[in-house]
């Protein structure tokens, strides 16, 4: 058996140290051409769907989608770390109870949904854009197709998006159990899973309960959504107990953000960044 | 010893061991070329089999649109001349009420606002007598309620009264009677009537009057003008007598100059015999004084009554011949009386007729007014019936109608516009693109349907604009007009999906995904099916291509529903996704 642990060692080693093949770099684990092609034809199903509603959508391309997933926590001006001292992750700092389109602040939805969609529906009568946004984005009118790739949870969206996503993306991959395959390495890792120890027992000290940072959004727009009667409601028509629950929940935002966020970089980061480059031979983008 | 050998033994099969998984491993890793070609060959492609399927195609346009009642259009309640004064408003009805024709819409100060079939808005009131277009809505408005307004010819009269009034009756009102003013102005006109009466009669004697003013000034004209031809005449006479008395053939004149002969004679004698009776009485000496004096005194008598006879006879002379010399004088004046009279005469008939016009001008005017407020007098008093206040009435093209929004509130005042109104006909207002707005023609069937409220309808195209951007569309869309026809439910607000039907097959036809068909050489098209584990080639002529699938017709029928054809070739998916 020695003999056979000495033969085999560099090969087990080999495999520990290299992600599986076909693992991508992107989210859901896809590489960044799949990714693409996941996109765009997503985008083609979705107009084709809105089509056949009676809605004109304009497939967007796969660099207005990126730009949708990387205008997440981002804002002219400001660095990731100003924006989360500022608003947070931006989950409930930023809403208004009304659709991505209609927003004029900070919005990945709108980015990613493109301009000229963006035009479509301000044109449409006031019954049309919920019918619209119905057929586009189904009851979840947050979770437009570039705001769920970044955030890796496709279960939240509906309509055209999700019958798109369910002819693109395997089945597990829709649901909101799945996890990208890439993280799940990374976290079986002993050193990130050390990491992840002593950041969960620093978030417990700072008065926060989660095991693991990709809880925190999640639980973030859970929250808000059982305070907003699933997103629906506009902030203006809130009563005054509704808008002081807001507001509370923005603050508890603003601190597990802030928290989350520099012990991320301080502690996560670096680790992550190691077993990236050891898995995939290079540093992740 | 033993165990040396054993320990050799066993590494001496160690060695062999790790040679031979060594040589295993190495084997495992070694590939030759054709292995490495067998395995990163292409897989054997599978087809994808798909079957010809007997259905009816459609090539649809497919749109959006919001579904409404008619366009809102405003309910207004035109002020009332006989009523004086907007009343207030007392009852209002929901959004949302339907209202029919003949039904009260609101209330006000204790009178109704009747809703009625009519184009021409209510802008006057209607009472009997009136006439017009608002007239004629009304009656056959009244017609088409059961009231038997009499003719319809856009006059209201007592039959058109009678008719309102079972109108408001049968609708619990009282219908709208005579006012006091509207009576008292009657009875004024009434008044106004027989006092232009009296004052026409009176002018007809006036002109009566002058009639015979004009022949007695006639009369008495030709009466001075013959007494004065009659002077005249007489004065001619006297000229006559002046032309005689300057040839000397004056009578009178020579009778005073006789006369003033013969009193100068006697005046001579007597101053003789004086002259005597002094001389013997001064010669008498006999004679006294006295007697002296007396005789004296008595000459000079005497010769003053000469001197005085004298006198007389020449101023009797000459107040003849003075009176001679005014003969012709007084001819030019009895001539110019007659002129005179004749002027006068003439004046005075002249003044006589123009009273006489006068009179007859009064006489005209007189009958005019009268006759004028004998028309008002009858006008009005036929008003006197059952009418329709302006403001008691509303006219919409057409009924029923919906309340759209109620803008007025109780207790304002009951004028202008109160609500808005819309028809019960469901419309969806939606837009096409460019280049579907020529294939969709009014009267064509429409899908209507919303996926995520289980919600089916069907309708027909109303209006396709004829030029885009209008009707709130923008620029590169034209406006689509739908009616609905039937619907389960109430649409109103609704955003749903329209299916229009452009092109279909009639009837079910031979059919299969377009993937499934392939252009051969020659140009023809052709699929391929699958018979039996094998694949050949099928000539299929083409028709309508819509939804994915394509008619194909084969002249031998050797493609019948059911049968598999190749629609493309199942190829590896990438490891993340399909």
């Amino acid at each position: 058996m020695g003999v056979f642990a000495v033969l085999l060692a560099p090969a087990i080693a080999a495999a520990q140290a290299q992600a599986p093949k076909g693992l991508g770099t992107e989210e859901f684990g896809m590489s960044p051409r799949e990714l693409v092609q996941a996109i765009e034809k997503t985008e083609e199903l979705i107009a084709r769907c809105m089509r056949e509603q009676g809605f004109q959508y304009i497939a967007a391309d796969h660099n207005t989608v990126r730009a949708g997933m990387a205008a997440d926590k981002r804002l002219p001006g400001l660095s990731e770390e100003e924006f989360v001292n500022r608003y947070g992750f931006g989950v409930t700092t930023f809403y208004t109870g009304l659709p991505p389109q209609l927003a004029t602040g900070y919005s990945p939805a709108r980015v990613g949904l493109g301009e000229r969609n963006v035009q479509i529906f301000r044109k449409l009568a006031p019954a049309d854009q919920v019918a619209y946004n119905r057929a586009l984005l189904g009851d979840d009118v947050s979770s437009s197709l570039a705001v769920a790739l970044e955030i890796e949870d496709l279960s939240r969206t509906g309509g055209c998006t999700r019958q798109a996503l369910t002819e693109t993306f395997k089945p597990d991959q829709l649901k909101a159990t799945h996890y990208n395959p890439q993280d799940a390495l990374i976290n079986k890792d002993p050193r990130m899973k050390a990491a992840l120890g002593y950041w969960q027992r620093e978030m417990k000290k700072a008065g926060f309960e989660y095991g693991h940072p990709d809880e925190i959004e999640p639980d973030l727009r859970n929250r808000l959504s059982a305070l907003t009667e699933g997103g629906k409601l506009l902030v203006s028509k809130m009563s005054p107990d509704q808008k002081a629950a807001l507001r509370k929940l923005q603050d508890y935002e603003r601190l597990v953000s802030v928290k989350s966020f520099k012990m991320q970089e301080e502690v996560l980061a670096p680790v992550e960044e190691r077993i990236q480059e050891e898995l995939f031979s290079r540093k992740v983008q | 010893m033993v165990a040396k050998r054993v320990n050799v033994l066993w590494a001496i099969l160690g060695v062999v061991g790790g040679m031979a998984i060594g040589a295993w491993y190495m084997g495992s890793r070694i590939q030759s070329p054709a292995e490495v070609a067998a395995r990163t060959a292409a897989p054997e492609p599978s087809a994808i089999l798909v079957p010809v399927e007997s259905r009816i195609l459609s090539s649809d346009v497919v749109t959006r649109g919001t579904v409404r009642f008619g366009l809102p259009q405003p309910i207004s309640i035109a002020p009332s001349t006989v009523k004086g004064g907007a009343g207030l408003i007392s009852s209002l009805p929901r959004p949302n009420t339907n209202f029919g024709e003949g039904e009260v819409i609101l209330s006000a100060s204790g009178r109704p606002v009747f809703v009625l079939i009519g184009a021409v808005p209510a802008f006057r009131d209607m009472a009997p007598g009136t006439s017009g277009g608002d007239v004629r809505q009304l009656e056959e408005a009244l017609a088409r309620l059961g009231f038997d307004p009499g003719t319809v010819d856009g006059n209201y009269d007592q039959k058109t009264s009678a008719a309102v009034e079972r109108m408001y009756k049968r609708a619990g009102w009282d219908p709208y009677v005579p006012t006091r003013e509207q009576r008292a102005a009657v009875a004024a006109l009434e008044r106004e009537w027989s006092d232009a009466a009296r004052a026409q009669l009176a002018a007809e004697a006036t002109r009566e009057t002058a009639v015979k003013a004009v022949a007695a000034a006639r009369a008495i004209a030709e009466q001075n003008t013959r007494q004065a031809s009659l002077d005249s005449a007489a004065r001619v006479g006297d000229s006559r007598q002046l032309a005689d008395a300057r040839a000397g053939k004056s009578l009178a004149l020579e009778a005073e100059r006789a006369r003033a002969a013969h009193s100068a004679t006697a005046a001579s004698a007597d101053v003789a015999t004086q002259m005597a009776d002094r001389a013997l009485i001064v010669l008498d000496p006999r004679q006294t004084e006295t007697a002296r004096a007396a005789a004296e005194a008595k000459l000079k008598v005497a010769r003053a009554a000469q001197r005085k006879a004298k006198m007389e006879a020449d101023l009797a002379i000459q107040t003849a011949a003075r009176e001679a010399a005014l003969a012709e004088e007084r001819i030019r004046v009895a001539e110019g009386a007659v002129k005179a009279a004749r002027l006068e005469g003439e004046r005075s008939v002249r003044a006589a007729l123009e009273q006489q016009e006068l009179a007859e001008f009064d006489v005209k005017v007189a009958s005019e007014r009268a006759q004028r407020l004998n028309a008002e007098f009858t006008a009005a008093r036929a008003k006197l019936g059952v009418q329709v206040p302006a403001d008691e009435v509303v006219f919409i093209p057409s009924l029923p109608v919906r309340v759209h929004e109620v803008t007025a509130a109780v207790a304002a005042n009951a004028s202008g516009p109160v609500m808005s109104v819309t028809d019960n006909q469901l419309s969806i207002d939606s837009q096409l693109p460019l280049e579907a707005a020529p294939l969709v023609k009014p009267g064509m069937k429409v899908a209507i349907d919303e996926q995520a409220l289980g919600i089916k309808a069907t309708g027909v195209v109303e209006t396709v604009a004829t030029t885009p951007g209008t009707r709130g569309v923008d620029g590169y869309h034209f406006y689509l007009g739908v009616k609905v026809e039937t619907t389960p439910v109430l649409l109103a607000g609704f955003s749903v999906r329209l299916t229009i039907p452009i092109e279909t097959s009639k009837g079910a036809v031979t059919a299969v995904p377009t993937s499934a068909v392939s252009l051969a050489a020659d140009g023809t098209s052709r699929v391929l099916v699958e018979r039996g584990g094998k694949q050949e080639y099928v000539t299929v002529q083409p028709g309508l291509s819509t939804g994915g699938y394509v008619e194909v017709n084969t002249p031998d029928g050797q493609l019948a529903p059911g049968q598999l054809v190749v629609v493309g070739y199942k190829t590896a998916e990438p490891a993340a996704v399909k």
